[in-house]
């Protein structure tokens, strides 16, 4: 969500100091996914000030069958970096979806997005990362 | 038009398709998936989307957070205040249940407490006091106490014999009849308190035959009647009436065996 690792460390450990906070209180909420709604809303506080990614034509391909051979070249970090980059609420949407935790209703609920809104983030983001991998790792063409 | 949102719909759900199987999938999702299934384009986005949830899972975590998930707990379970416990609909329902069930089984404890042989037999008798017509039985003229000739000349009944503490009454009518175990019972009805009286084989050892004794009077109660037992010669003698246990008090002798 954030690209930087200091600042996602600042944002986990204050997520967590509140909910322990709160939990020693007596006042955790009983709504689901509070915890993920707290460090969302922190994340996005964390880079407002920051350079947001302009809305940039980019190049984007079909889903490929070779696809995931050229995701297992990619190293764990690009990929971060490359969901952190993409502009928010798509970035939410591909980081939740990708966690490979909760359904897509949750990632509605968590994103608050509609149903066509994250269909279509979770789909231009694949065909983007598609035209990003076969940018990086160029596949020979048949003639 | 429906058709074409319909589609649009799918399409959608199929982009947000779960990318494990063990990922919960409600019925629209389950149905545009078996539409999809074996399209080269979804196994395609399968495939894609399983190999970026691998390398997610590799995305390394820092030791400073990976310490907060440690063995110790990361929030401390708090312990539920009794007074939100006893809001809680559940702990209320077993409660309630469990409070029900000790109250019957406290009932039916007290209830057997006070049996004796012939308990049975007696409450059954309430009932039939309880239904019984001064037209049903034979208009007799006496004492009650001199009935028990009447029982043993006219109906063979030895030891019918009422017990002193009755004796005087007048009697209104009496009658003999079989109980639905052919047992011949005798009833008497007199005038004071509208009481009646029975007179029925004590219980017996099943395998021995023995008398069932018991000593002094025993209380019994149906319904709102009362009825006090004694046994004698193998003989039962209960006085019932519609009322309480201290109706009886001015009677029966004070040896009586609550």
């Amino acid at each position: 969500m954030l690209g930087e690792s200091r600042k996602a460390q600042e944002v986990f450990h204050a997520t967590l100091r509140e909910a322990a906070q709160r939990a020693a209180r007596g006042e955790l909420p009983s709504e689901p996914f509070w915890l993920f709604h707290d460090a969302r809303w922190r994340c996005l506080e964390a880079t407002k000030s920051d350079l947001q990614p302009e809305a940039l034509e980019i190049d984007e391909h079909d889903v490929a069958p070779t696809a995931a051979s050229q995701i297992e070249r990619l190293d764990p970090m690009q990929l971060a970096i490359w969901i952190s980059a993409a502009p928010d609420p798509q970035r939410t949407a591909l980081a939740l979806f990708y966690l490979d935790e909760f359904d897509y209703r949750e990632v509605l609920d968590l994103a608050e997005l509609k149903l066509n809104e994250l269909s279509r983030f979770l789909s231009n983001g694949r065909r983007q990362l598609q035209a990003w991998l076969d940018a990086k790792f160029p596949q020979q063409m048949d003639v | 038009m429906k058709l074409l949102s319909s589609i649009r719909r799918q399409r959608s759900l199929l982009n947000c398709a779960p990318i494990s199987a063990r990922q919960s999938a409600d019925r629209s999702m389950r149905s545009a998936i078996s539409r999809a299934d074996g399209s080269v384009e979804f196994t395609n986005q399968q495939n894609f989307d399983r190999a970026v949830a691998r390398l997610v899972r590799l995305i390394p975590i820092p030791a400073e957070s990976a310490e907060w998930f440690s063995e110790k707990d990361l929030v401390p379970t708090s312990r539920l205040p009794w007074k939100k416990m006893v809001h809680n609909p559940a702990v209320l329902a077993i409660s309630i249940a469990v409070a029900v069930i000790a109250g019957v089984f406290v009932f039916n404890f007290l209830s057997r407490l006070n049996d004796f042989p012939g308990s049975a037999t007696a409450r059954k008798l309430l009932g039939v006091a309880a239904s019984t017509r001064p037209v049903m039985l034979d208009p007799v003229n006496a004492d009650a106490g001199t009935l028990s000739d009447l029982f043993f000349m006219k109906h063979g009944l030895e030891h019918y014999d009422v017990p002193a503490e009755f004796a005087d009454f007048g009697t209104i009518g009496c009658r003999v009849f079989e109980d639905d175990e052919s047992r011949r019972i005798a009833q008497i009805w007199v005038s004071e308190k509208r009481m009646q009286f029975f007179l029925f084989p004590a219980e017996r050892d099943s395998k021995t035959g023995v008398v069932l004794r018991f000593p002094g009077w025993r209380y019994v109660h149906q319904e709102g009647w009362t009825g006090v037992v004694t046994e004698h010669s193998g003989v039962c003698f209960m006085a019932a009436l519609r009322g309480h246990d201290k109706d009886f008090e001015p009677y029966i002798s004070k040896s009586a065996d609550k």
